[in-house]
């Protein structure tokens, strides 16, 4: 999280008719340069770099927050990777997130075009349908599980009854292992909205007069969206791909409170089909008093990020430039 | 990118930092300070029978005051591991009853000194939850709940006392109405699995032989008690009971859960006519139990005014109180109850018969990861009840480095 204070730290150009300046003036300016940006450095260092370093070596360590950490080298790393009795679920977890993501990025990334383009197409009153789309993202996770959970509902959710009226049997949405992780993935897609900002932004960036130029050589809506308005969207479908990945495998908030109910325990839902990742971690660092285990998962999963976001890098944006 | 282990590390940096502050007991000049860490009052009138309970003892013991801490149920246990590795612990506390083995292994409290009560002082079932793996007590019981049998009075006239008879009811009710199932069987959760050891004690079982270092949970009884709840989901589909509060919407005539419920039950549904009973049984009468206990930190120099103090709280006078406004039941044998009513008495009839969970340090992790999937597995039909438990049972022997 890097200040955008960082950038506009006073550096005063010398002006044209001012004399060279002495090295004690300039000791000045570097002395009150970092006295500005003295409050970013010092959250970074004291909240997020010593943390960080701190969960580095407690990933080496049998640690339960209460007694003395205890050096246990690599332990932690080999047996949540090969230890099915001490971590039955490990796998389980890496399974569910990566399923969650294969679902939900792709499917937010299409409910979020669709909407900026049609936000884009509305000529009057398009802030109240930005606003609209956008309040999914500043509604509380906890009341959007609350909300989601009564959606699915088997017997009294919304989307039973709509699928009813088209013929198609109810679901027992959140308590069938099978539906699960496509039920958490279309509540992502549900508050697609900061993505959607982009899109738009990204949308407004395409100049008119390519538009144009393509409508006057005979290019039809579909061609147009097709030749012309995805592939200048590319650079930003590029970049809503890489942070959409990211925060897929970082999924907790909303599937924490869906399947907590009152007094429940949370262990991930039916068979643990929505025991993701972080869920997963969350427990063993909270629950089972394993943190020295939950750092190490946490190292996994910052390695599996960079070497996908990596592939990624070297792939898509090929194809993206 | 690292969100994730920031968080993780940040909360636990600033848990430690806030509670820093928190704890210590120290010798004031004027007398002797005990400090005793609480949850966050339930109610205002529960923060009103702790307060009156603080002054009596301050008043029974002349120079002596009590600060009382309390701190949100949610970050309890967190805040109180940084206490402790901070140093920082206070004299005394209440604890989690599965936290209490765990704690006791690393020295972190102490033993509660021998004679310090008489016996039968505390109901078997509560006193037991504060038992250490090596068979000797580390706390005291403060209050105590369990589960029982809710029904619909509506659909079931006459509760069901033995398995047999609430299988029968089961079916009964959902051959009567198909839209309504009999019973809301619990799930293969951590909550499920907490409940079932009190349905296996039903059958004269156990989950475990902890002095023994045997693991009972794949024995005929546990077998027993899964069948019960795999041959009530047909009188009782998921499609109903998955429902939004099946129970209180008349949709299940049954459900097990416990005395939290029935307040909320009364307030949000008062059309709803149910009653109590203590759980049905195959051989025994016996149910499972949870509630609160209270310990005494090893690196106290008061230790013999924390245990006064935790006598205090369980006394006969004071207990009734003490456990109601924790939201539970008494759990010394001579004090009376504050609630009244069937409800009441259902409750605590079951108590009386209650089975503490195995002191295992890592039972949570044993109920969350293991036993309750495999209640899940053998209720979805994709293994029997057998065949689950014995992989169950297996899989806890090597965590535990078991042979029995």
């Amino acid at each position: 999280m890097a200040s955008p204070a960082l950038a506009e730290t006073p550096t005063a150009a010398p002006g044209p008719r001012r004399r060279p300046r002495r090295p004690d003036a300039r000791r000045r300016d570097h002395l009150i340069g970092w006295l500005l940006v003295a409050p970013a450095v010092a959250y970074f260092l004291v909240f997020l770099l010593h943390p960080a370093l701190s969960a580095l070596y407690y990933s080496f360590t049998d640690w339960d927050l209460r007694t003395p950490a205890r050096w246990v080298g690599l332990a932690n790393y080999t047996d949540l990777l090969f230890d099915d009795v001490k971590y039955p679920h490990f796998w389980t977890s890496v399974r569910v997130t990566l399923q969650y993501t294969l679902i939900a990025v792709p499917l937010t990334l299409v409910a979020a075009l669709v909407q900026a383009l049609l936000v884009n197409a509305v000529r009057r009153g398009s802030n109240v349908f930005r606003l609209l789309l956008f309040l999914p993202v500043v509604t509380a996770e906890a009341a959007v599980g609350a909300i989601w959970r009564w959606l699915y509902d088997p017997r009294y959710g919304l989307i039973n009854s709509v699928l009813e009226l088209f013929g198609v049997p109810g679901q027992n949405w959140l308590n069938t292992p099978e539906l699960v992780v496509p039920a958490l993935a279309f509540v992502s897609a549900w508050q697609c909205g900061i993505s959607m900002i982009i899109y738009l932004a990204g949308l407004k960036g395409i100049p008119t007069a390519i538009i144009e130029a393509a409508t006057i050589d005979g290019a039809g809506p579909v061609q147009r969206l097709r030749r012309v308005v995805m592939p200048m969207l590319r650079p930003t479908t590029f970049y809503l791909v890489v942070t959409g990945v990211i925060a897929a495998l970082q999924v907790f908030g909303l599937v924490y409170v869906i399947f907590s109910g009152a007094g429940r325990s949370v262990t991930g839902g039916p068979e643990q089909s929505g025991l993701t990742y972080v869920l997963h971690l969350y427990l063993f660092a909270f629950r089972y008093d394993a943190m020295g285990a939950a750092c190490a998962m946490s190292f996994v999963l910052l390695v599996l990020i960079v070497i996908v976001t990596a592939l990624q890098f070297r792939f898509v944006r090929r194809e993206a430039a | 990118m690292s969100r994730t282990i920031a968080g993780v590390t940040v909360t636990a940096a600033l848990l430690a930092g806030l509670t820093a502050c928190g704890g210590g007991g120290t010798d004031a000049a004027e007398g002797r300070t005990l400090t005793y860490w609480t949850y966050q009052d339930r109610t205002p009138q529960a923060g009103q029978v702790l307060e009156k309970i603080r002054k009596d003892f301050e008043k029974a013991n002349p120079g002596v005051s009590v600060k009382i801490v309390k701190i949100p149920k949610d970050d309890f246990n967190t805040k109180l591991g940084s206490a402790v590795a901070a140093k920082t612990a206070p004299d005394a506390s209440v604890l989690d009853q599965p936290l209490v083995s765990k704690y006791a292994l690393d020295g972190t409290i102490k033993e509660v000194p021998a004679g310090l009560f008489p016996d039968g002082t505390y109901f078997k079932g509560a006193l037991d939850t504060n038992l250490g793996s090596d068979g000797k007590y580390y706390g005291l019981p403060v209050d105590q709940t369990g589960v029982a049998l809710f029904y619909n009075k509506k659909l079931v006239p006459t509760p069901p006392k033995t398995w047999d008879e609430l299988k029968q009811v089961a079916d009964q009710v959902h051959r009567a109405h198909q839209d309504v199932a009999g019973m809301v069987v619990p799930k293969g959760d951590g909550y499920g699995a907490w409940m079932f050891p009190g349905v296996v004690a039903g059958a004269g079982g156990e989950m475990a032989d902890v002095p023994g270092k045997k693991i009972l949970f794949d024995q005929p009884p546990a077998v027993e008690a899964l069948h019960l709840w795999a041959d009530l989901l047909p009188s009782s589909p998921r499609k109903i009971t998955d429902s939004d509060k099946p129970f209180e919407n008349g949709l299940a005539a049954m459900q097990i859960s416990g005395p939290w419920d029935v307040p909320t039950i009364r307030e949000q549904f008062p059309d709803l006519d149910f009653s109590v009973a203590p759980l049905p049984y195959k051989t025994a009468p016996a149910g499972n139990i949870g509630g609160e206990n209270s310990v005494v930190y090893s690196t106290t120099k008061n230790a013999d005014l924390a245990w006064k103090w935790l006598l205090f709280l369980g006394d006969e006078d004071n207990n009734g109180a003490v456990a109601d406004a924790a939201g539970g039941f008494p759990v010394n044998t001579k004090a009376t109850p504050v609630g009244t009513g069937p409800e009441n008495e259902a409750f605590l009839a079951q108590l009386k018969v209650a089975h503490a969970r195995p002191a295992v340090p890592q039972w949570i992790q044993i109920n969350d990861e293991i036993i309750a999937p495999a209640i899940e597995t053998a209720l979805s039909g994709k293994a029997t009840p057998r065949q689950a438990l014995t992989d169950a049972a297996a899989k806890t022997r090597t965590l535990l480095g078991w042979n029995g």
